[in-house]
């Protein structure tokens, strides 16, 4: 898995928006920061409509209250859905998620998975989840 | 003797390898600073933060020191003056002291202890926490968007503190004037306007500016040294200080050499 993981980000590095516990939020930067920081580095885009924009993805997934915090307070499915609007924010993005039960241990199958892509489909080109084979009877939603 | 003899040898040669990787990673900064794609909104937000925490916080705390450290060196300097009968020089004395040597000096080594070191864990610990890593998986140049700003901002807070810190010193000295020599502030003006250097204040400034790099470079660069262990973190900040000051002694030394060739 590891390796497949490893050719297939490779091979779109570009267009890459990883989800992953080994790509974390920055530490010592607030939610919308890191969320923004994408947007701002790649597009040049100014903070106070970095900050708009990112406050408006919150509020798709009623999280605005956690735009300011910082990421060791979070909730797993907060910093899941932090990571994942991250990675939306990457120009034509392509979204992989790396074994999304390690970040989100306390659900029990994919639907908070499936609702949360479904929330900001607009925002990417498409999505791939790459997660161990014994993990498969947790995915009902989506194609396996 | 074999033994000593390769130690200092083995010790030369790691100081060396040193040397050369910090000045091959400051011109690696250097281009980028001179580099227009390096600016982004996400660069200037970072430059902007780091000013506000190294030079706008600390200002009550400096602005403190600089009054106090800088009128008592000066009340110091004014009685040994009086006392050896150097009141012709007094002006030559201020200028040389307080702006090309003292301000610099002691700006920079406030800065050192409280940025360079915050500096160097915070890179250590991105680098222990993966999150150099983020960076690079989302295509940001580390360089650009962390490295970049500090830098800048060291040579700005050093100048911009240093050339504050001789404000103060100066017009404390003002105070001292008027009680040992009985001079007015026309007179006390005039007195350091004509001993005004234009080759002591570009050297005052280069000095700052080398200072500034300097003390954010080193410390960046020992944060990247840090391995995957926690315990690296300690290690990384202590290395970066030392060499820190050595740079400090360094960069005071080769000053005073060209002040007086």
């Amino acid at each position: 898995m590891d390796r497949g993981l490893s050719d297939f980000t490779m091979k779109n590095k570009q267009n890459l928006g990883l989800v992953s516990l080994d790509i974390p939020l920055i530490s010592n930067l607030d939610v919308w920061v890191n969320v923004a920081l994408i947007k701002q580095y790649h597009e040049n885009l100014p903070e106070d409509k970095a900050e708009l924009l990112i406050l408006q993805y919150l509020r798709r997934y009623n999280m605005e209250y956690i735009a300011n915090k910082r990421n060791f307070i979070l909730t797993n499915k907060e910093r899941f859905c932090a990571m994942l609007l991250r990675a939306a924010m990457v120009i034509d993005s392509i979204i992989v998620i790396d074994r999304p039960f390690k970040i989100i241990p306390d659900v029990p199958d994919d639907r908070f998975i499936y609702d949360s892509l479904k929330i900001i489909d607009d925002s990417f080109k498409e999505c791939h989840i790459f997660d161990y084979a014994w993990f498969k009877d947790r995915y009902r939603m989506i194609n396996v | 003797m074999t033994d000593l003899i390769e130690k200092i040898g083995k010790t030369s040669v790691s100081a060396t390898r040193s040397f050369r990787d910090t000045l091959s990673f400051a011109s690696a900064i250097i281009l980028k600073m001179f580099n227009k794609n390096s600016y982004s909104s996400a660069t200037r937000m970072v430059l902007i933060n780091q000013i506000y925490f190294t030079s706008v916080q600390i200002l009550p705390l400096f602005i403190g020191i600089s009054i106090i450290f800088g009128s008592l060196l000066i009340g110091i300097v004014f009685q040994i003056i009086k006392t050896l009968g150097l009141a012709e020089y007094l002006g030559r004395i201020l200028m040389g002291l307080v702006v090309t040597e003292l301000s610099p000096f002691v700006t920079v080594l406030l800065i050192a202890l409280r940025s360079s070191s915050a500096i160097n864990a915070e890179i250590a610990v991105m680098k222990v926490n993966k999150e150099l890593d983020t960076l690079d998986k989302f295509n940001i140049d580390v360089i650009d968007y962390l490295f970049l700003p500090r830098v800048i901002n060291g040579v700005i807070s050093v100048v911009l503190l240093s050339f504050l810190f001789s404000i103060l010193a100066l017009t404390s000295g003002l105070l001292f004037s008027k009680l040992m020599f009985g001079m007015s502030l026309d007179t006390y003006s005039n007195v350091l306007l004509n001993s005004a250097n234009f080759y002591d204040i570009v050297i005052s400034l280069v000095k700052c500016c080398t200072f500034g790099f300097f003390i954010t470079l080193i410390p960046i660069r020992f944060g990247l040294h840090a391995s995957k262990d926690l315990t690296s973190i300690p290690i990384s900040v202590l290395n970066g200080m030392i060499d820190v000051f050595i740079a400090i002694v360094i960069i005071e030394v080769l000053s005073l050499i060209l002040i007086f060739i």
